[in-house]
């Protein structure tokens, strides 16, 4: 997609500077974010040191987490990152896309300003009153819920261990739950503004053509949206992981690698927020700080992965 | 068969095809699939519900009782003791975040600029976008911890004011201004770009005049959620802001607080006296933000050109 | 087309960046200067600067004025909320804040320099007092209270617990309010067969560390006899799976009051004020007491204090002493740059030293026994001297 813009030469000399300079600015801004990034890398790296010094790479796999033993583990909690992560992805996407392609190719336009405010009441609520919530109706609620799916599938092969015993409402399903209700405005705002862009001629096409209106959405507005859906979705993602008070709250403080979801766990960032009050010592520091550096890596990792997956996908439907 | 479209209709309504040639399997595909959206709605409509029920439920008696005390007069210094108000943590909420969205918005803005009209597929610009992506998972308490070590420690007992936590909140929110501004402007069609220059406008013109009032909407809808987050985040303001009691207007030199630092140390404090400010605190929260964006979304509108 | 240009441009914004980050994090020494915060006429006061101790119990309060700001453990909270509040009717033209947060966090404050004073649970070891920009500071005890042990058991009113008991329910080795080594605590009285649940704190706490050094004391591998506490004494513990984690203490509390059988570690004052009912423990003496202002005060008495105010209350000796009590202090440094702001801050100290300590027990404070007291106010002469 590239174009020549138009020659230059014939702009007064005024407009060419105004033109630089604007350019210029971009720039700029691009260099600034860029620079922020690397200093928080840059700084996040050199507080974590310590620890990687008397731990080393044992640090990544170690699952236990005992700094009174002077035994630094992350992997826990990168577990438990992961599967909250994923969990408020897999229940969030749906439903964002629902809310979305709702609002603009189902909803008459009266309702449609009444759903915009509904995704803006969600994105207001702020991440602490979510924890709390959790806290105080969410997982006393889902305690009963556990106990009763828990006992459908006990015995069985898998379902059974993913949906295993219980003794708490906070656990990575409750935990995931509130991610994903947290995570749903950003995914369906953009979206949203993504799908609306979609070209009136490109839908009205494929109605012309006989399509029903599901048709039409899965033959003209996602592909022309998925690249756009696509980055909401990432940064929803973004989010979910770096979640740090309303995960702490619900998640259970228990560093466990367990495929029962239903069991008590602990996050990156959450142990950060609960350990760092209380980490008197250089080295304990460095291992929370080393947490925060184990999410960037992570973030890092997992953004290089969709990327290539999503080119490859897009490719597919936009049949570029 | 087909109905045709005149382009001069309004996007919003539906013109549905005449469904009758339509096999029964295709039809119940479509409602199926109408019914299932409508439910993704009604899901979260109904989470919403009981989140905001809770809120009020709990914080209601306190914002009403203590009217209007509760939005003139500071921070009552003991948790135990009750009495109003939370004027201090409504201006702090206020400046700091209007202070973020200032620093976060325009630099975020611009960055999405150059990576769509300049940068493009230029590899300094796919870094920079990979990296904004990554920083989108960075959690709001290692943004803290960030400006705490590289701002606050080395200006010493100045370093713990407003200003301090605007950084570590636009920190928070340039990711998401960054790459949805970017999505929003990559959206806009190419031959607007291309009209403009045929009629002689230079890059600089084109994006001004031409693609960025077009993304405007959409651009507005992402920098409203990054302004929601950072309005409602505590981790990075823990480090940065201070604890203050008294209101203070000043951004840049002075201990400050904001509604989501009251509303999780009084929640963390046994009295019930505190209970209820905390619960007060976050209806406040949610009612003055939802003002905001609604104000906001009013504004767009009226500036928007191609809607 | 101008690529070369371009890239030497990026290159060169890059090593900017890098030299701004290596100036960001170095330790500037700028930073120990406390610009003046204190009202403008602050000056008018620092006529008479009180350096010496039999003074210092003569400070007209109401002539203080400045601004502090202050961090740290979050057990003595409520007790310096107080004081600021009633301290904030008598001395207008001072304004003190204290941002809680933690022992480590306020630590971590004053270490750099970006606090005035901090408030710590526990003791700063040796090696890392080299880390302190302000160089030398004083250990300031302010309050004591006890940390009592809540439960949630309808019908039983009067519970007691060893430490060999407690042990075994935080470690999870009984697990029904009924076994043998609860009763054997308490005779006579009918333990139902509940099943017991541990609540604990997930946030890192000088109320774990305290309670949990008590319990390595009285039943660890070093104690005599040697007991089977086996997770040690710290802010945070490696529990074993199966305890509910809560946020602060009233996040214990509010586990305790929701859950019938439930038991945890809360300081009083979070603990009456979610109408709990705590048990008695056995302390050193043999004897089950219960966690009584009066009782942590006689556990003070009975401990051996160091030459720098530092010292550890629990397990403590004498018959009357409460064996889960919990200290704390407020540290400072000796160098202040600036006298206002010195005066200020031992006058704020001061004030909880003697007139706080009155009223300490009405939010469920113990005071400092009265030899405690003046040791520290000898301290606190120190800062800024």
């Amino acid at each position: 997609m590239t174009t020549t813009p138009a020659d230059l030469t014939d702009l007064r000399p005024r407009r060419q500077i105004l033109d630089r300079a604007f350019r210029g600015t971009t720039l700029l801004a691009g260099a600034l974010i860029l620079i922020i990034l690397v200093l928080i890398a840059y700084t996040v790296t050199n507080k974590s040191l310590p620890v990687f010094r008397s731990e080393g790479f044992e640090f990544f796999t170690q699952r236990r987490w005992a700094p009174n033993n002077e035994i630094y583990g992350a992997l826990s909690f990168i577990y438990g990152t992961a599967i909250t992560a994923l969990l408020a992805v897999a229940i969030s996407v749906p439903v964002s896309l629902g809310i979305a392609l709702f609002t603009t190719q189902v909803a008459p336009l009266r309702m449609k300003k009444w759903l915009v405010s509904l995704t803006d009441l969600v994105a207001v609520v702020p991440s602490v009153v979510f924890g709390l919530w959790g806290i105080i109706f969410l997982a006393p609620k889902l305690l009963g819920v556990y106990k009763n799916v828990s006992g459908w599938f006990h015995g069985w092969p898998i379902l059974g261990d993913i949906f295993g015993r219980t003794g708490a409402g906070r656990t990575f399903m409750t935990a995931g739950l509130i991610l994903s209700v947290m995570i749903t405005p950003i995914i369906t705002s953009i979206s949203r503004e993504v799908i609306e862009t979609c070209p009136q001629a490109d839908r009205d096409g494929a109605l012309a053509l006989g399509a029903t209106r599901w048709e039409m959405i899965t033959g003209a507005v996602l592909p022309h949206s998925m690249s756009g859906i696509v980055g909401a979705v990432m940064l929803g993602l973004g989010r979910a992981m770096g979640e740090t008070i309303a995960v702490a709250l619900v998640i259970g403080s228990s560093p466990n690698i367990t495929a029962n979801l239903f069991a008590s766990g602990d996050s990156l960032p959450s142990v950060i927020a609960f350990q760092w009050g209380e980490a008197t010592t250089e080295i304990k520091r460095s291992a929370l700080i080393a947490m925060g550096l184990t999410l960037f890596l992570i973030t890092i990792v997992i953004n290089l992965l969709a990327t290539a997956v999503v080119n490859r996908a897009t490719k597919r439907v936009q049949g570029t | 068969m087909a109905v045709v479209t005149s382009n001069l209709q309004p996007r919003t309504q539906q013109l549905a095809a005449d469904l009758t040639g339509i096999s029964g399997r295709r039809r119940t595909k479509n409602r199926v699939m109408t019914v299932l959206m409508a439910l993704c709605v009604i899901i979260v409509g109904a989470a919403l519900l009981l989140v905001l029920t809770t809120v009020f439920a709990k914080g209601w008696s306190i914002v009403s009782g203590q009217f209007p005390a509760w939005f003139t007069k500071d921070i009552q210094l003991a948790p135990r003791r009750p009495g109003p108000g939370m004027k201090a943590a409504i201006i702090g909420t206020a400046v700091i975040t209007a202070m973020a969205t200032l620093i976060a918005v325009p630099l975020g803005i611009l960055g999405a600029v150059y990576l769509n009209e300049y940068g493009r597929t230029r590899l300094f610009a796919r870094i920079m976008r990979f990296f904004a992506n990554v920083m989108a998972g960075v959690p709001s308490i290692v943004m803290g911890l960030f400006i705490y070590v590289f701002w606050v420690v080395p200006r010493g007992i100045n370093g713990l004011n407003g200003f301090s936590g605007a950084l570590a909140l636009a920190c928070l929110m340039l990711p998401i201004v960054v790459r949805s501004s970017e999505e929003m402007l990559r959206l806009v069609p190419q031959n607007l770009r291309d009209a403009s220059y045929a009629l002689g406008g230079s890059t600089s013109r084109t994006t001004v005049r031409v693609v960025l009032p077009t993304a405007a909407p959409g651009i507005i809808s992402g920098c409203l959620l990054a302004v929601a987050r950072a309005a409602g985040e505590t981790a990075p303001l823990i480090f940065t802001i201070g604890a203050a009691k008294r209101t203070n207007w000043n951004v840049l030199s002075g201990t400050n607080t904001s509604l989501s630092m009251q509303i999780y140390g009084n929640a963390k404090e046994s009295f019930l006296t505190a209970q209820q400010r905390a619960w007060g605190a976050a209806l406040t929260l949610i009612l003055l933000a939802f003002a905001a964006t609604l104000v906001a979304r009013l504004v767009a509108a009226r500036l928007s050109r191609t809607r | 087309m101008n690529t070369v240009r371009r890239r030497l441009a990026i290159a060169g914004i890059i090593s900017l960046s890098l030299v701004a980050a290596a100036c960001g994090s170095d330790d500037n020494s700028s930073s120990a200067t406390a610009a003046p915060t204190t009202a403008g006429e602050a000056a008018a006061t620092t006529a008479a600067a009180p350096t010496d101790t039999a003074a210092s119990t003569d400070v007209d309060f109401s002539a203080l004025k400045g601004s502090l700001i202050a961090s740290g453990a979050t057990f003595p909270k409520g007790f310096y909320d107080d004081a600021i509040a009633t301290l904030a009717g008598i001395a207008s033209g001072l304004t003190v804040e204290y941002g809680g947060g933690g022992s480590g966090k306020g630590r971590s404050d004053l270490q750099e320099q970006v606090v005035d004073f901090a408030g710590t649970d526990g003791v700063v070891k040796d090696a890392d007092k080299a880390a302190y920009k302000g160089g030398e500071f004083v250990y300031v005890p302010t309050v004591i209270a006890p940390i009592t042990m809540s439960y949630n058991l309808p019908g039983v009113d009067k519970l007691q617990l060893s430490p060999k008991s407690i042990s075994a329910i935080f470690q999870l080795e009984v697990t029904k309010w009924n076994d043998p080594i609860i009763a054997a605590d308490n005779p006579g009285v009918t333990l139902p067969a509940t099943d017991i649940v541990v609540a604990r704190r997930a946030d890192g706490s000088g109320t774990t560390e305290n309670f949990s050094k008590f319990l390595d004391a009285a039943y660890g591998p070093n104690a005599t006899p040697p007991g089977t506490w086996k997770l040690g004494g710290a802010s945070e513990l490696e529990w074993p799976d199966g305890t509910q984690a809560g946020d602060g203490n009233s996040g214990v509390a509010q586990i305790i009051s929701s859950t019938e059988g439930a038991i945890g570690y809360v300081d009083l004052s979070d603990a009456k004020a979610n109408n709990l009912t705590f048990a008695s423990v056995m302390n050193k003496a043999g004897k089950y007491i219960e966690p009584t202002l009066d009782a942590t005060t006689a556990a003070a008495e009975g401990t051996k204090i160091n030459d720098d105010l530092t010292f550890f209350l629990g397990w403590a000796d004498g018959d009357a002493a409460y064996p889960i009590a919990a200290q704390t202090w407020i540290i400072a440094y000796t160098k202040q740059a600036d006298p206002a702001k010195a005066e200020a801050i031992r006058g704020f100290l001061t004030y909880l030293l003697t007139d706080a300590q009155k009223t300490a027990s009405d939010i469920d404070y113990a005071p400092l026994p009265a030899e405690l007291q003046t040791k520290a106010l000898a301290n606190i002469a120190k800062i800024g001297a």
